[in-house]
């Protein structure tokens, strides 16, 4: 403590001293404010909870979603194929030829020219009857199959005689067959 | 205290080697360079040397990339009903790796569930060496997607099922030999191959990742959708198309005939409206015909026309101011020309018939002597307007043009045969639309089967936007020439009474002409009959015509295609309620 500044002021006035002595330099003390800790932390975790699990719920319902999309596009693929398969049916029953065959079998035939009945009482074209000859042929001839399926017969004509001794069986067959 | 110190003297001198912070810090960071290193050539492996083969593995772990098989276009009728259709369907696959063990179970299975046969299936799911075997290829989705189910519960595995969509011709052989077919991978024959380009659409994929069988919602996940094939329409209308082909195959079956073929056609439009081909075969089993029925022989054979070819002499020579149906001709029993002589299908002396009376009793020589004012130029100009020689181009494949010879090489012995339809060919569809150019006054429209406009495999675009009219004579000789065509289906002067369709004015020819064999290229004593007509023949709706080749029974056009004509006519008229019209019916004189 014995700096010369000391003793340059000890030999000044005492006020001056005094003055000295009040406008010494010390270290402020360090401002405790008590900030409550309580809601801050409260609030960090609540968002931390708050965002985990919401993370985790949202990544459930997309995976909920997802099962339920599969799901549905399974159902969709079904609903749409027994449609397709309903389709078949309606357009197997569609088919001229079973609704002709149906027809015919009630008896009904397509007449030779049609007569119209107008408005006026007028009737326009030859009364014909529906005769039985008129009735259509409705099973047309099996489509002709190509030789692979339906190969010529191989026919082998078998001689009656006895085969004369010396030759054997065989040979005379194609023999035979040759000679046709 | 004492012994921690005596203890730690004892171990100064190791504790100042490790210690070191200079030796530890280079120690460290050594074994931090090379674990770094490590990952660092791993990297470039990874990254730098074959990425995406690792990529794939990858993904191939996850990542599914499944095939949207686009929709193939439907075949419609002109009334929107399907002549072909697309089904989903599912191919059955079997993986012989891990089938074989199971193999007779599974093969007993499989032949009573699908159309297998069971030795094949066996030999399939034991396949050695491979690990893809078609089991069943087009099976119903419905079918398929049981029978796996009815698998994975009864513990098998290696049998899965992949998208092969079904082609279904739903009224089996109506219009088959127009709509082709579908072989094992491509479209064969008809308007399926024709029009491949417009039907088959094309194909999209979608990758995403899986997880237990699910798509995992934030994993990769592209689609790319499928196009669908565009339907094309046709103006074919089913029934009608059905009833032809009946009355056909009756008529073939009746006089045990060869081949056959009918056309309708909308008079006004040119639209064909049902083309019947016999024998025909069933779409849907369409390997099980001979190869020849499976396209359209109305439009791949050429023949000769025969007496039918007389109207478009006859109308020709009206046109060109020559004739009038009550024109009088002179026919001898036999005409002696340069090469050979023309004779007439029926004996006669010296008789006297009108130009009326030539068609309706259709005379070779009645026909050859009025074509005598006609140079083979003029004649051959005409028949070429009217479409012969050409190919009409509607869409169908592999059509024969026919033969016309050209007029400035035309002998006039030639002319003579080709004024009565030898010496000619023609494929069935020119000669209806040629025959229809009478019923539409005059005046050609070139045939066409697709509603719309469509583009054949070719680049040709065809149908019914793109039909083109020209006028071939004038329509004062169209009507007179259908005047005369009223006379061949009267029961006294002509000589096909059994085309009538009672209570309408019907106007036809006849036709019967010798066929030329393929084999020898001669006329082979066997004939081509038909009969082309419309009516009603004062206001035509409809011209039909039908040529029956080789029939074995006894007949000419009128009494063998003529009937066939009638039904077919009768049918029309009814079916699109057409009512007889009040016009009063031709009296041409056909004797002088």
């Amino acid at each position: 403590m014995s700096s010369p500044a000391v003793q340059i002021r000890s030999r000044g006035s005492r006020v001056a001293s005094a003055a000295v002595e009040k406008a010494r330099l010390s270290v402020v003390p360090r401002a405790r404010t008590r900030a409550p800790k309580v809601p801050f932390v409260t609030l960090v975790s609540l968002l931390l909870v708050g965002g985990v699990v919401g993370l985790v719920l949202f990544n459930t319902s997309m995976q909920q979603a997802s099962f339920a999309a599969t799901s549905l596009e399974e159902q969709a693929t079904n609903l749409a194929a027994r449609e397709q398969t309903l389709q078949m049916e309606l357009e197997d029953l569609r088919n001229p030829q079973r609704v002709a065959a149906e027809a015919q079998a009630m008896g009904m035939v397509v007449p030779r020219a049609p007569t119209f009945l107008g408005l006026d009482g007028r009737v326009l074209g030859e009364k014909m009857p529906a005769l039985p000859e008129d009735t259509l042929n409705l099973t047309p001839a099996p489509p002709i199959k190509p030789k692979i399926l339906a190969p010529t017969p191989t026919i082998v004509k078998v001689m009656a005689e006895p085969a004369p001794a010396g030759k054997k069986k065989k040979a005379q067959g194609t023999q035979g067959r040759k000679r046709r | 205290m004492s012994s921690t110190a005596t203890r730690k003297a004892a171990s100064r001198p190791q504790d100042a080697r490790r210690g070191a912070p200079a030796f530890r810090l280079r120690f460290g960071l050594i074994v931090i360079a090379m674990v770094l290193s490590f990952f660092g050539a791993r990297l470039v492996q990874l990254q730098g040397i074959d990425p995406n083969s690792y990529a794939e593995m990858a993904a191939a772990e996850s990542v599914e990339t499944r095939i949207l098989p686009a929709e193939r276009g439907d075949i419609l009728d002109r009334n929107g009903l399907p002549l072909a259709d697309s089904v989903r369907g599912k191919m059955v696959v079997a993986d012989p790796v891990m089938t074989a063990d199971d193999a007779p179970e599974l093969a007993t299975l499989l032949s009573q569930r699908l159309d297998v046969d069971y030795f094949e299936a066996l030999a399939r799911l034991r396949e050695g060496g491979s690990q893809f075997e078609y089991i069943a290829r087009r099976v119903p989705s419905t079918i398929a997607t049981d029978l796996v189910a009815e698998l994975a519960e009864a513990g098998y595995e290696g049998i899965t099922l992949r998208d092969d969509p079904i082609r279904s011709y739903p009224a089996d052989d109506v219009g088959a030999n127009l709509l082709g077919f579908i072989g094992t991978d491509e479209p064969l024959y008809g308007f399926e191959r024709t029009f491949d380009r417009q039907l088959s659409g094309t194909d999209g994929t979608a990758r995403f990742t899986v997880g237990g069988g699910n798509r995992i919602p934030l994993g990769e996940n592209t689609l790319v959708p499928p196009k669908n094939g565009a339907p094309l329409t046709t103006t074919v209308d089913m029934d009608l198309q059905w009833f032809t082909q009946r009355v056909l195959a009756q008529t073939l079956q009746q006089y045990k005939a060869l081949s056959g073929v009918a056309i309708v056609m909308d008079s006004r439009t040119g639209e064909v409206m049902a083309l019947a081909d016999a024998p025909t075969f069933d779409a849907n089993k369409a390997l099980e015909s001979e190869k020849d029925d499976l396209g359209s022989r109305a439009i791949s054979d050429a023949y000769e026309p025969g007496s039918v070819e007389k109207v478009l002499t006859a109308a020709a020579l009206i046109d060109a101011g020559k004739v009038t149906p009550r024109t009088k001709l002179r026919i001898p029993p036999s005409l002696p020309r340069q090469d050979r002589v023309i004779g007439d299908w029926f004996d006669h002396g010296n008789i006297k018939l009108t130009m009326a009376g030539v068609i309706a009793k259709s005379s070779n020589i009645g026909t050859v002597l009025a074509a005598d004012a006609f140079t083979p130029l003029e004649l051959v100009g005409y028949l070429q307007k009217f479409g012969l020689g050409q190919r009409t181009d509607m869409g169908l494949p592999g059509e024969s043009a026919g033969i016309l010879t050209p007029g400035d090489v035309m002998t006039s012995q030639t002319k003579d045969r080709v004024a009565f339809g030898q010496s000619v060919s023609v494929n069935a569809v020119q000669m209806a639309a040629a025959v229809n150019t009478i019923a539409n006054g005059g005046v050609r429209i070139s045939p066409s089967i697709i509603k719309g406009s469509a583009t054949t495999e070719d680049g040709t675009v065809v149908g019914t936007d793109v039909a083109t009219e020209t006028r071939v004579v004038s329509e004062q000789a169209a009507r007179q020439t259908a005047r005369m065509m009223e006379r061949v289906v009267d029961p006294e002067a002509g000589v096909a009474p059994g085309a009538q369709v009672p209570g309408y004015l019907v106007a036809g020819k006849t036709g019967t002409a010798q066929r030329v064999s393929p084999t020898c290229g001669c006329y082979d004593g066997s004939t081509t009959v038909s009969f082309g007509g419309f009516a009603p023949a004062d206001d035509p709706r409809f011209t039909v015509y039908v040529v029956v080749h080789k029939p074995q029974v006894d007949g000419g056009g009128g009494s063998i295609a003529g009937p066939a004509f009638s039904r077919i006519m009768g049918y029309a008229l009814s079916r699109y309620r057409v009512p007889p019209t009040d016009g009063k019916p031709s009296r041409l004189p056909v004797e002088w």
